[in-house]
């Protein structure tokens, strides 16, 4: 089974830092895999390990996105193929046509996996974007993946239920981040994920000119939530009785 | 100017989501259309845009995205709101990519501009405010409970065959989750229980609290997706839910950006940790530094003080 991977590049928002005019500073920031990226690669493997088969890292993304392709590679994916160039930030269109383009090119695929959502905008649009783009069908929000034979029954997590779905290979999936526990790499498998090889493509081999209206971001801002940061101090009885003292004069809590 | 649709499978969200459109209409002077599949389900007042010709229920959001996109194709509307439900994400997605439109997502607030729509969201787990722009026509997604829901009441609908659609997706079966006794985001107090929590059992005395209290019990990702001590939808966060309570009461929570994304709109937020240095604490406006299993009952304690 060969079982393509999409992964994000993405800005780390833990280390975003913001300048006195309150605005992040995006350039040069620091980025890492995607944060529930990291499912899609170890379902990947698992569906590796249980069917045998070559599982292949996507990335579209600045030159520095290969310390992610690494990540990948290291936690056992076979080859990657990177996409270099600058990923426009809530793009999803042209992210979609990118990726689609290059698994197109590098297939055929058994099985497209992507996350829910990238940890940096979490617009959960690229998926099923990349499986209109490649005709295939789509089963978003996974948190189990059964493959037999030509087709994959797939539980669905959604906000109230959950969905048991069938549907045909080749198929894109969404997963969860509960549906497995990612891997951690070794030392020996980092170090030979650099020897993985890895293609390199420009955005102008697979796309032509882009097939919809740019989206254009206008400004951004840091949300301030401005909070009290009131620390009660004293022995657990003193601070909570003050703290109920302040809750009810706040009107929070009822008399 | 053509008229601005919205759509969600869920009733409550398809209230909010006509609310925005309602809005969009206004300013473009155009008609707000709620559209819905097979049969009016919602009745949400004013005009309704009734698919039909489907063939059979549109159950999956594949099927709802190409009756959406085969209307919207020789309709033409000016907008196409979508509530940002898991599945709504789907079906806005896959609307966009069939009519090659532009595609905003997760707007907390929609205006127009000139000739684009223009939505405000959150990025980088809460920590910025983006706003981006999509040249009309345009496909948006909104946030879940960005919107106050537009009332209910007599409308009138019109109707249009698509024709029948297919799929490639097949359901097989659905269950409902099990549900907490209390609905978190319409809870006026959360009690919110993180990895400070040592054993699962210990969960009754937050449970307590958050009766004595009179709020419902929330907690961090790792109790529900890692340990599973409560359901899923019990989990705040980026990927969990979205709260806004009166009160939030963080009891053992180091405050991951992640979790921080689905609380900051609280009114109040006061936090129990260890650590003085946990980051909860940028983001409360009081705290104890202490241990919860000694501040927990205390501060029972001291509600039932008041009594």
């Amino acid at each position: 089974m060969k079982v393509a991977v999409c992964v994000k590049h993405a800005v780390d928002e833990t280390e975003l830092k913001i300048d006195p005019g309150g605005k992040p500073q995006l350039d040069g920031a620091a980025c890492k895999m995607s944060t529930f990226d990291k499912n899609a690669v170890e379902e990947a493997l698992r569906l590796k390990a249980a069917h045998s088969g070559e599982v292949v890292i996507f990335t579209f993304g600045t030159p520095d996105a290969r310390k992610t392709m690494k990540e990948a590679l290291a936690m056992g994916a076979d080859r990657g193929v990177h996409i270099v160039g600058e990923v426009g930030l809530l793009d999803p269109m042209r992210t979609s046509e990118l990726l689609a383009a290059a698994i197109l090119k590098a297939g055929p695929f058994d099985l497209v996996v992507c996350s829910e959502g990238s940890s940096d905008v979490y617009s959960g649009q690229v998926p099923p974007m990349v499986a209109e783009r490649l005709g295939m069908p789509y089963v978003g929000y996974a948190k189990k993946v059964e493959v037999t034979g030509q087709s994959a029954k797939v539980e669905r997590s959604l906000e109230e239920s959950v969905e048991t779905v069938e549907a045909p290979l080749p198929l894109v999936v969404s997963v969860v981040s509960e549906i497995n526990e990612p891997r951690y790499p070794t030392l020996i498998q980092i170090m030979q994920a650099s020897k993985k090889p890895v293609t390199e493509v420009k955005p102008e081999e697979l796309v032509q000119a882009r097939s919809s209206p740019t989206t254009a971001v206008l400004s951004m801002l840091v949300q301030s939530t401005a909070r009290k940061h009131v620390m009660i101090e004293g022995t657990p009885d003193e601070a909570s009785a003050k703290l109920v003292e302040v809750l009810e004069k706040e009107g929070v809590i009822q008399k | 100017m053509k008229p601005v649709w919205s759509y969600s499978e869920n009733e409550q969200v398809a209230g909010e989501v006509a609310a925005a459109a309602a809005e969009i209409a206004k300013s473009l002077s155009a008609e707000a259309v709620a559209v819905e599949l097979g049969s009016p389900r919602t009745g949400l007042s004013g005009k309704k845009l009734v698919l039909t010709g489907l063939g059979a229920p549109a159950a999956t959001p594949e099927l709802a995205a190409e009756a959406i996109s085969k209307a919207a194709r020789q309709l033409g509307p000016a907008a196409i709101l979508v509530g940002a439900t898991r599945d709504g994400r789907e079906i806005a997605s896959r609307v966009a990519a069939k009519l090659s439109l532009p595609s905003l997502s997760e707007a907390i607030r929609l205006s127009v501009e000139g000739q684009t729509l223009v939505a405000e969201r959150s990025a980088y787990a809460g920590k910025v405010l983006v706003r981006v722009a999509g040249p009309l026509p345009c496909v948006a997604t909104v946030k879940v409970g960005s919107y106050s829901k537009l009332p209910s009441g007599p409308g009138e609908a019109e109707e249009f065959s698509v024709g029948s659609v297919v799929g490639k997706t097949k359901l097989l079966s659905s269950s409902e989750k099990p549900r907490g006794a209390v609905d978190l985001k319409s809870a006026k107090v959360i009690v919110s229980a993180g990895r400070g929590v040592r054993r699962r059992e210990d969960l009754s005395m937050l449970e307590a609290l958050a009766e004595e209290i009179g709020g419902a019990l929330g907690c961090s990702r790792p109790l529900s997706s890692d340990l599973g001590w409560l359901p899923e939808e019990h989990h705040i966060g980026l990927t969990g839910i979205t709260v806004k309570p009166d009160l939030y009461l963080a009891i053992g929570i180091s405050g991951q950006l992640q979790h921080i994304a689905g609380m900051k709109d609280s009114k109040v937020v006061a936090s129990v940790n260890t650590d003085k240095d946990a980051p909860i604490f940028q983001a409360s406006d009081y705290g104890i530094v202490g241990d919860l299993y000694q501040v927990v009952p205390a501060i029972q304690k001291a509600l039932q003080a008041r009594r």
